[in-house]
């Protein structure tokens, strides 16, 4: 299946029309392939009536919505396709039974801070100051195995993810893009902007994919699972952050793609605007379709691929056909 | 897979052509569409076809590339269409 995603920036109508997805602007008319589009991302004011959601939903595609200030707001999740009854129980009962929770939560953990660790060590090979981050993580990483208990296990998380930041600095040689701290609702600066933009895209890319799995995104592991929101999702989202979205973020401001213009001062934080967010999202995209080789299957897949493929191997992992393993990159 | 697609038939037939092509393909310029597809996709929209056109007096042209790495494309003048995910 040919699978892409829809990001609509602009303000306009869409429209179910021949079967198909139509969007209409002010400036123009656009027939959009209903057969590749498997989820829609919506910046723009964009009005649309329920015979574009059933049809939607009839297609299997999701539809994820952001507000003014590419706050991530929800997705429009159409009834599971594929349901099975047993695997929700497995993933219950991995939830509810404390030893065998910790047990994925610590998984999550370690392979966040590996793919932390490997993030730093190629910036070192490119002779970054990194050595002390570099060091404080590999000392903590060891001792994931050692906490029993799901709270403790996010604040050690949280303590690999404050060393991991303090190398950001000497990653990042624009003055711009200086890191003073982690600052959430509202970032406080550029780069906090650009990392819980990127976390949004992550997370819910991340939550597509659990869609066209047997897994059920609300309840996770590392994450309390509770009555608000979809939790899997953060979870594996863990393991991927340093990969895919730092990556981008680094490579972008290295490339100097990202100026002051790309963001705007509202409501006592700092945001990207449409141009900024327009940038960050094609790079996410190719990125997302970006091959890599991975050695245990001799072949490559995409990362999008990737992301998939971690939540087969966390379904062997409730079935207890095979103990997850998470990714680790190589580079 | 990548493909375009071309198709001359009658004009009572042109509107339903149009519309079938477009569920699976980007409008590029009148009578011609383009874009990734994969293989189930591209058997069911042949089927459809198929079915649509008069096969003794329409014609419809598929090219398929397996990837368009080695493929390059220029355009002289206006662009009429073409694919577009980020609006």
């Amino acid at each position: 299946m040919v699978e892409k995603s829809l990001y609509i920036f602009s303000n306009g109508e869409l429209k179910r029309k021949d079967n198909t997805l139509f969007f209409e602007t002010t400036e123009g008319k656009k027939f959009i392939p209903i057969t590749t589009v498997r989820e829609i991302f919506l910046f723009g004011e964009v009005t649309f009536n329920s015979k574009v959601l059933d049809f939607l939903s009839q297609q299997q595609a999701l539809v994820h919505y952001f507000n003014h200030y590419g706050y991530y707001s929800g997705t429009m999740y159409p009834r599971e396709r594929i349901v099975s009854g047993d695997m929700i129980l497995r993933q219950a009962e991995h939830y509810l039974d404390t030893s065998r929770r910790v047990a994925i939560a610590q998984r999550f953990v370690q392979g966040a801070a590996q793919n932390l660790r490997r993030v730093l060590k190629y910036y070192q090979g490119r002779g970054r100051d990194v050595e002390n981050p570099l060091d404080k993580i590999e000392s903590l990483i060891p001792s994931v195995s050692s906490y029993d208990d799901v709270n403790q296990l996010m604040a050690i998380e949280g303590n690999i993810r404050e060393a991991y930041y303090q190398a950001f600095n000497s990653i990042l040689s624009n003055a711009y893009f200086r890191f003073e701290g982690r600052t959430k609702r509202p970032p406080k600066s550029p780069l906090n902007a650009l990392i819980s933009f990127g976390n949004s895209m992550l997370y819910t890319t991340v939550l597509s994919e659990i869609y066209k799995t047997h897994l059920d995104p609300r309840i996770g592991y590392l994450h309390a699972t509770n009555f608000r929101r979809f939790t899997l999702n953060l979870d594996v989202a863990e393991i991927f952050k340093p990969i895919l979205v730092d990556r981008i973020i680094f490579s972008m401001i290295d490339k100097g793609m990202l100026k002051a213009s790309h963001f705007v001062k509202a409501s006592e934080g700092i945001f990207l605007n449409d141009a900024g967010r327009g940038a960050f999202v094609k790079q996410w995209d190719e990125r997302l379709q970006q091959t890599i080789q991975v050695r245990e299957l001799g072949r490559s897949v995409s990362y999008r691929r990737l992301i998939r493929m971690e939540l087969y191997k966390l379904e062997k992992h409730l079935l207890e056909e095979k103990v997850y393993v998470p990714f680790a990159a190589r580079w | 897979m990548f493909v375009i697609v071309m198709y001359d038939v009658h004009v009572k037939r042109v509107a339903k052509v149009l519309k079938t092509c477009r569920r699976y393909l980007y409008w590029v310029q009148n009578s011609v569409l383009e874009g990734e597809i994969s293989k189930a996709d591209f058997a069911a929209l042949k089927r459809e076809l198929a079915e649509i056109i008069s096969p003794d007096h329409d014609s419809v042209l598929f090219y398929t590339f397996r990837t368009t790495r080695y493929t390059s494309r220029e355009s002289i003048g206006i662009q009429k269409g073409g694919e577009d995910r980020f609006l």
